[in-house]
């Protein structure tokens, strides 16, 4: 007996990625720098997301000559993104045979109401989320991991950690509750109920939980994962510093010796310069990528 | 009893979560320093790419390998056995303890990762293979077959060393955690540090 694509081991491959930094990459040569530097999985994408917010757009799915490139070029998972509520796209992606497709507000959203619902493709899915509403609401569509949206682009870690708080509150909130608040909780969350009783049978969230969005430094890292994340991604913090190489190693060291300063002050020292940060307040609304997705 | 579980990157909660359920004790590895006393070892899934990376700073693998070659009793599935294997295929040999020959990759990308019937030992089961190796090669005589999943062998034992190329963790059945149990106590008195 032998059946392909269960949820069990969609979920499965995000269960092997933990403890583990995600890179974006926008070429094979960079792909291999990743892997060389002890990436668990990359993300193959045309532009990084500071490029994106410089050159503003349309942001679409990446081309498919790149994307196979990427996966042509290393032995660990491939990653891609769709846009939100894009399920040609995802279709496209999922042909190709990427490892994960990534439902992502990087990317300029094609439906202002759905998303995709992932339960139909082969790869698994990993979607962004500010709160615990809207990482149920993925999980119910058939997400099998989840990252904070943070504030891709932008090298500032502050949004990232507002929403893994977040995430985290409103967790402890549902797995404290008593039995008859969950149907209020779930209300109050925009979550749906099967969910949530996933959540409240496990004490956990089902699905794996990485922080992505803003991460630039080791220090970032190991934050994000003292705060709890099971992973990171790293997107433009990478190849926009001064040294990646050395700069990807360093995250990937702190992210396993997260809890160790000693670790962390050794990788931090001589890195380089890191990406040049923008500072939240200076978006305008329309500018921020987490109000993206619904 | 303590048991140690390889922590870089990986699996390694879902094996610790099984070593708690038999009410023993995990201890998380990665450094040197974590490694004082344990009665067994795991090492778990993840990315062997990124596991040797990680190494390289640690050099906790060394240590590793002193103990699994003193005796001690050592599970691996899936990356953890790229690790212990003797040749790998598309991949560098790290610390080999186990006389197999493994083909990383082989079944090919995450969509044609499965679950899959799996007789292990005497009891059969649907087991998750997660972009697996396969044991391509035995290469002793003392390598005991323990696992196929149809005509493919998944799972072999030698000596103290037990390597599996799917996912027991994931499940936690009673047979494996039985299993496991027995595994564990057999290495009571191995320590070496």
């Amino acid at each position: 007996m032998k059946i392909e694509s269960t949820n069990k081991v969609k979920k499965g491959l995000a269960e092997m990625l933990k403890g583990g930094v995600i890179m974006d990459v926008v070429n094979a040569e960079q792909a291999k720098i990743a892997e060389k530097a002890g990436a668990v999985a990359v993300m193959a994408l045309e532009r990084i997301p500071a490029d994106i917010r410089a050159d503003g757009g349309v942001a679409r799915m990446s081309s498919v000559g790149i994307i196979q490139e990427v996966m042509d070029s290393v032995s660990i998972p491939v990653m891609a993104k769709a846009r939100i509520g894009h399920f040609v796209e995802a279709q496209i992606l999922d042909s190709l045979g990427i490892d994960f497709i990534d439902e992502s507000e990087v990317l300029t959203p094609a439906d202002e109401v759905n998303h995709i619902n992932k339960q139909s493709f082969k790869a698994p899915f990993v979607c962004g989320a500010t709160g615990l509403g809207e990482a149920t609401r993925r999980i119910a569509e058939g997400a099998s991991m989840i990252r904070t949206k943070g504030e891709a682009g932008t090298g500032n870690v502050v949004e990232a950690v507002r929403h893994m708080r977040t995430i985290t509150n409103e967790l402890n909130e549902v797995i404290a509750c008593d039995e008859n608040e969950i149907v209020a909780l779930s209300k109050k969350f925009r979550a749906p109920l099967n969910v949530l009783e996933e959540i409240k049978e496990q004490n956990k969230l089902p699905v794996v939980n990485f922080a992505a969005g803003g991460i630039a430094t080791p220090a970032d890292a190991a934050l994000m994962m003292q705060l709890g994340c099971d992973g990171v991604f790293v997107g433009s913090g990478i190849f926009k510093s001064g040294d990646p190489a050395e700069r990807a190693e360093a995250i990937v060291i702190a992210t396993t010796n997260y809890n160790d300063p000693k670790v962390l002050s050794e990788v931090s020292k001589d890195l380089g310069e890191p990406m040049v940060g923008i500072n939240i307040d200076t978006l305008s609304e329309e500018e921020k990528l987490a109000k993206r997705g619904w | 009893m303590k048991v140690g579980i390889l922590s870089f990157q990986g699996s390694f909660l879902d094996h610790s979560k099984s070593i708690h359920e038999l009410g023993h004790e995990s201890l998380l590895i990665k450094q040197s320093k974590d490694l004082t006393s344990v009665d067994a070892l795991i090492l778990p899934g993840g990315e062997s790419t990124a596991m040797k990376k990680i190494d390289q700073f640690s050099n906790l693998l060394n240590d590793v390998d002193r103990l699994i070659k003193d005796g001690i009793p050592t599970l691996s599935t899936c990356a953890g056995t790229i690790l212990l294997a003797k040749e790998v295929i598309d991949g560098e040999v790290t610390i080999p303890n186990i006389d197999i020959e493994v083909t990383r990759n082989a079944y090919g990308r995450q969509t044609e990762s499965f679950e899959g019937s799996v007789r292990f030992y005497d009891n059969e089961d649907i087991y998750c293979f997660i972009r697996a190796p396969k044991i391509s090669k035995i290469l002793s005589d003392t390598v005991n077959v323990i696992a196929q999943h149809n005509d493919e062998i998944v799972g072999v034992a030698q000596g103290n060393v037990v390597s599996l190329t799917f996912h027991p963790e994931l499940n936690n059945d009673e047979y494996y955690l039985n299993w496991l149990n027995d595994f564990i106590k057999e290495g009571k008195n191995v320590r070496s540090f």
